[in-house]
């Protein structure tokens, strides 16, 4: 292993303890609470240079506080983080990147409506005469910044809020890794990565592995874990329960949840073909070319593919939230989708990744984000009639089991998994007979996950028929009925019956065959 | 580790790099560039009305009215700009050039020395002023458009205290200087303040400013000094509404404790005009300086086209609507073409 | 940097009945008792039954106002061309009505709909166009302006300079049932909008869009309608503002509605309703417009220049706003 880099002037200590190395960052005996919520009892972390480390845990375990505590974001309570084995007090997360930790967080850091240039290269733009800074040359400076680590396929004069959402997450990589730190935290880096993307990443944290770099990361996909990490760290209920080198999948979610969980996909059942609820016939918009599909009520239908296919499109098509030529029929009636309203007329839902921006309306109550759409119900001539709102949100609460103390209290308050069932409640109490599900378990943790798949096949045995995206190729291929696979805006193939997701992948990059 | 890091050096640029690479520039600033064309625009507009009106082209002295007229929206703008482009919005502009104004018709005669004091005098209270505002903004974290609409009145009330009724005058020498009416030289101020906001753009200051208005936290995260750098702007902006009221009491007969109140609105009409973007971190200094001649140069289009002056805030009301909806369309249809 | 994802324990019910939107309104209404408390001293007789009264009766011009700047910064936009809606409001009634009883009808429902008209321009240009409210609002005042003088050549023409009828002026200026007939006008309003705030389909779109625009528009609210429709109201009330006064002063003037584009932000502002939409309520408007005008009161019973006024606003807003106007953080 080879040396990490001494900034000047520090001498490492030795870490004290008796540890079998010396720990590039150690977070130790953390405490931390947000108001009276402990998030962080007594958990240690330590990660060694040289070496890839894995965090995971539930949602609410504690991870994420931890990683903000070694990142400089939040301070602990109690307890010690060490660099290199020096005790630190980090201010902010600038503070910590000048000690040599780096973090790239979910939420990116760029400057939208400025260039990958000036993103990349700000406080350290070339200068030119009189300190005037050189704005002409920076595009090229940082090309070849993106070069040197591998990236090619960002134009460093393009606006950031131009680029795809994967392309943004590469700029903010290679911006913290430019900075030639250390210490590398990585928090859900592959979230919105596609297969090659993480590749690359992959290649880029095994170099400065080998390098010396300690690269810590976070992520739920289990897949990555086994693949990237030479030590995996599992959390649970705010504290560390065990470290270990090799660790199998249900090891870890025993020990992340305290129970065993299977974590077996529930298959669903053989259905025979029930009633077309939705019939859409050469949908072509912007990135989707005559997508022609059926869907049928109890039925999960997923649309597979790479990344930036045209999910996005068609699901948007499907919602009114984009014009589309090509017919859609609903139960036989055609239909024209021009905005969401028309669509939940018709019986359709549209459930999001992304719940805080576009699912639910935070500090309003539960109560009130669930009755959103269906407001007239609950309402004479205008006016609304609490008792029948309360009734409603009741009836939800209690059937997905919304862990909420009182419908009136603002849903920000509520865990991520818990505003997730908010968001379907509100679909289930509108009485959506489509359900458009998006990529609703990114960022959800296995426990939650495991319960939201149940829900779902619940969902489709009541007759629901539900079309189905997720950026996780094994959920698309073990939940769903059927499978098409989108390439380019078109079906590439149709997958039937046993699924797997090798059969998915490959017809991601095969031009379509003909069964 | 990289506290202070080293400035990369660049590159060799081959041709067609550079000429690519300037296209995308133009692409990216499309709104300065629709500024641009619509300043000019307007003096085509205006030298065929005048010369139609009256049967001759328009000389130095016009030249010179146009610009003298233009430069107090032209300073009020360019300090608006510095703000919205954090983000912010300045409604206080107005109430300290209703001060400068003031203070400039009650002290700017009396000889070199005491004009240069008083001017300095002068802007630095309106540095002062904006000071607060920006201390308020960005240490009190409150938020900017009740900042300023409580400084503007407080600004009012001080000016109206300072000049109870409108009087006094600016020496006769200092407005030679300045905004000279009988030849253009005011057009030299005019470039000296583009040529400026050229510097600042590629200071420490201006890419804090434009990072500041894309997004704070993601601006903190970069380390930049958020705080210092709001509570700077405000401040730059106060000092230019005080330049903009010096300005206005040199080309006005006399001094008005009132006489600013307008340019606030204005001062935002013509920062739209020249394509800056309200939601901040986006739009140029220049632009702004375009907006503000275009909208002068509306004043004397409309007057050369027999417009009865009552209807001349409807014709500017109807331009900003016209023009600003134009661009958004304009905006919106280029990006679906992509 | 993120929201936590863990749960946050929920506020006690107690504290969610007086949540900090609702105790801001309070407040307002407890500032508004105290200055009444401090002009009395100052000048007794000032919080007398009739002191109180008047007070009252001049605040509901600001109110009616300041209801639909309510509504529309409820959404996240604002209304600058109140001043101009008003006053050319204002001048069609005059000039319609022409000082007769008989046509009132006419010029009350005129003026309304020019209104009605203007609110409904703004909100499309927003809505359509994408064009900031800031702008759109403030250009629309310079039309209305431009076309109100232009067109009244300066408000000298001759039916622009009649007397408004007496039936309204005895309206705006007397009394029913022993209270100010004005003052009951604006408690209908305020119970009117506080109503559709509180408890209809309409007021909860509202808070929903003032909450996510993109959100809502997704659940299937009507987006663009409700904003046009907030700015059709603000107008609405800007005309019926323009009515009352042009009533209790008795003619039409120009710059009439000039002060009221400060003092309705301002009322706004002071009754807690966030500048950024989606939280706040009429009420706590009304409580701030009872604040503003009974704090000019105390100053001119104070006998202060007219300077002083301007300056103590100013200060007024900025403590109202350190009090409890702080910026959430990015959550």
């Amino acid at each position: 292993m080879s040396e990490p880099a001494q900034p000047a002037g520090h001498e490492p200590r030795q870490a004290t303890g008796g540890q079998p190395r010396d720990a590039a960052l150690e977070g130790i005996d953390i405490r931390k609470s947000y108001g009276g919520v402990v998030a962080l009892d007594d958990a240690t972390f330590r990660a060694a240079p040289g070496e890839v480390h894995a965090l995971v845990g539930e949602n609410g375990a504690g991870k994420s506080t931890m990683i903000k505590a070694l990142a400089g974001v939040i301070r602990p309570d109690e307890g010690q983080i060490r660099i290199r084995g020096e005790d630190v007090r980090l201010r902010s997360p600038e503070h910590a990147l000048r000690r040599g930790v780096a973090t790239v967080f979910q939420e990116l850091t760029l400057l939208p409506r400025m260039t990958v240039a000036e993103n990349l290269l700000i406080g350290r733009e070339p200068r030119g005469h009189g300190r005037i800074i050189r704005r002409l040359e920076m595009p090229d400076v940082a090309a070849q910044l993106l070069a040197e680590h591998g990236v090619e396929s960002v134009d460093a004069g393009e606006l950031v809020e131009n680029l795809a959402l994967a392309q943004q997450q590469l700029v903010e990589i290679v911006g913290a890794v430019m900075r030639e730190p250390s210490v590398l935290i990585l928090d859900e880096p592959t979230s919105a990565l596609a297969r090659r993307e993480v590749e690359w990443l992959f290649g880029l944290v095994r170099r400065l592995r080998d390098q010396g770099t300690c690269v810590v990361f976070t992520s739920h996909r289990w897949s990555e874990v086994t693949d990237l990490a030479d030590r995996v760290t599992v959390f649970r209920n705010g504290t560390d329960v065990g470290t270990q080198e090799q660790i199998s999948e249900e090891e870890a979610v025993r020990l992340m949840t305290g129970r065993q969980v299977s974590t077996a996909y529930v298959e669903p059942e053989e259905e025979p073909e029930r009633e077309v609820v939705l019939e859409a016939r050469e949908l072509s918009a912007s990135g989707l070319h005559g997508v022609s599909l059926s869907l049928h009520a109890g039925e999960v239908l997923g649309i597979g593919g790479l990344e930036g296919q045209g999910q996005r499109e068609l699901f948007h098509a499907l919602y009114g939230l984009a014009p589309a030529d090509g017919e859609i029929e609903i139960r036989g009636e055609r239909k024209r989708l021009h905005n969401p309203r028309e669509a939940i007329a018709a019986g359709i839902a549209f459930i999001p990744q992304d719940r805080k921006a576009e699912g639910l309306l935070l500090p309003m109550s539960v109560r009130d984000n669930l009755t959103l759409p269906i407001l007239r119900r609950v309402a004479a001539s205008g006016v609304l009639r609490p008792a029948a709102e309360r009734g409603a949100a009741r009836e939800m609460i209690d059937r997905l089991h919304i862990d909420a103390r009182r419908p009136g209290q603002p849903v920000g308050t509520l865990s991520g998994g818990n505003q997730q069932k908010v968001l379907l409640g509100r679909w289930l109490l509108a009485d959506s007979h489509i359900l458009l599900l998006y990529d609703v378990t990114r960022g959800v943790d296995v426990a939650t996950k495991q319960d939201i798949y149940s829900l779902i096949l619940d969902l489709a045995r009541e007759g629901r028929a539900i079309l189905f995206y997720s950026s996780d190729t094994e959920e698309i291929a073990h939940l769903c009925h059927r499978v098409l696979v989108l390439r380019e805006g078109a079906i590439a193939q149709e997958l039937q019956g046993e699924i797997s997701s090798e059969e998915i992948i490959g017809a991601s990059f095969r031009e379509e065959t003909h069964a | 580790m990289l506290e202070r890091a080293e400035p990369l050096r660049g590159l060799g640029r081959s041709a067609g790099w550079v000429a690519a690479r300037r296209q995308q520039i133009a692409a990216q600033n499309a709104p300065l560039v629709v500024a641009g064309a619509l300043l000019v625009a307007m003096l085509v507009i205006y030298i065929v009305l005048y010369s139609v009106s009256l049967g001759s082209f328009p000389g130095a002295f016009e030249a010179a009215s146009i610009t003298n007229h233009a430069m107090p929206l032209c300073l009020a703008a360019l300090g608006q700009t510095l703000v919205i482009l954090t983000r912010g919005i300045d409604l206080s502009i107005g109430g300290m050039m209703d001060v400068s104004n003031s203070l400039a018709a009650l002290k700017l005669h009396g000889g070199f020395g005491v004009e240069a004091l008083w001017t300095v005098l002068i802007l630095l209270i309106g540095a002062g002023g904006g000071l607060l505002n920006g201390v308020l903004v960005a240490f009190g974290r409150l938020q900017p458009i009740l900042v300023t609409l409580g400084t503007f009145s407080i600004f009012q009330g001080v000016a109206l205290w300072i000049l109870p009724s409108p009087g006094g005058h600016v020496a006769g020498g200092y407005t030679n200087f300045f905004l000279d009416p009988k030849a253009p030289s005011a057009l030299v101020w005019v470039v000296i303040l583009g040529l400026a906001w050229a510097v600042l753009r590629r200071s420490r200051l201006g890419v804090n400013i434009y990072a500041i208005g894309n997004d704070e936290n993601a601006a903190r995260a970069n380390s930049v000094p958020v705080l210092r750098t709001k509570v700077l702007a405000y401040a730059l902006a106060g000092l230019l509404a005080a330049g903009a009221g010096i300005a206005l009491a040199t080309t006005t007969t006399g001094g008005d404790a009132t006489a600013g109140d307008v340019f606030t609105l204005s001062s935002i009409a013509a920062v739209v005009v020249g394509g800056v973007s309200l939601f901040g971190g986006r739009g140029s200094g220049v632009g702004a300086l375009c907006g503000a001649f275009v909208l002068t140069l509306l004043v004397d289009v409309l007057f050369f086209a027999n417009i009865d002056p009552l209807f001349q805030p409807f014709y500017q009301g109807l331009f900003l609507v016209v023009a600003v909806g134009a661009s958004t369309l304009l905006g919106r249809h280029l990006v679906r073409r992509r | 940097m993120s929201a936590t994802t863990e749960s946050q324990p929920a506020p006690s019910g107690l504290r969610t009945i007086l949540n900090p939107d609702r105790r801001k309104i309070i407040y307002g209404f407890v500032a508004a008792i105290g200055l009444f408390i401090i002009g009395e001293i100052v000048k007794p007789g000032f919080a007398s039954a009739s002191g109180i009264q008047q007070i009252l009766e001049i605040s509901s011009f600001v109110g009616i106002v300041a209801a639909g700047q309510t509504f529309v910064i409820l959404v996240g936009g604002i209304d600058l061309s109140v001043p101009w809606v008003l006053n050319a409001a204002a001048i069609v009634l005059i000039s319609q009505s022409a000082g007769s009883n008989g046509k009132l009808a006419i010029g009350i429902v005129l003026a309304l709909v020019l209104g009605l008209a203007c609110g409904i321009v703004n909100g499309l240009g927003i809505v359509l166009l994408g064009i900031p409210a800031v702008v759109m609002t403030l250009g629309m005042n310079g039309i209305v302006e431009g076309l109100s003088l232009g067109v009244t050549h300066g408000l000298s023409c001759g039916g622009c300079l009649k007397p408004a009828p007496t039936a309204l002026v005895n309206a705006m200026t007397g009394k029913t049932l022993g209270i100010d007939t004005s003052l009951l006008i604006w408690i209908g309003i305020i119970i009117v909008v506080s109503f559709v705030l509180s408890f209809t389909t309409f007021g909860r779109r509202i808070y929903a869009v003032g909450n996510s625009e993109r959100v809502s528009f997704l659940a299937g609210v009507n987006v663009k309608l409700v904003t046009v429709t907030l700015y059709a109201l603000s107008g609405l009330f800007a005309a019926a503002a323009g009515i009352a006064l042009a009533g209790f002063g008795g003619s039409a003037t120009l710059g009439m509605g000039d002060p009221y584009l400060f003092q309705s932000i301002a009322a706004v502002v002071i009754g807690g309703t966030y500048i950024l939409g989606g939280r706040g309520h009429y009420l706590g408007t009304v409580a701030g417009a009872i604040v503003l005008t009974t704090l000019i009161s105390v100053l001119l019973a104070k006998s202060a220049p007219d300077y002083a006024r301007d300056i103590v606003y100013g200060v007024v807003i900025l403590a109202i706003l350190l009090l409890y106007g702080r910026q959430r953080s990015e959550a």
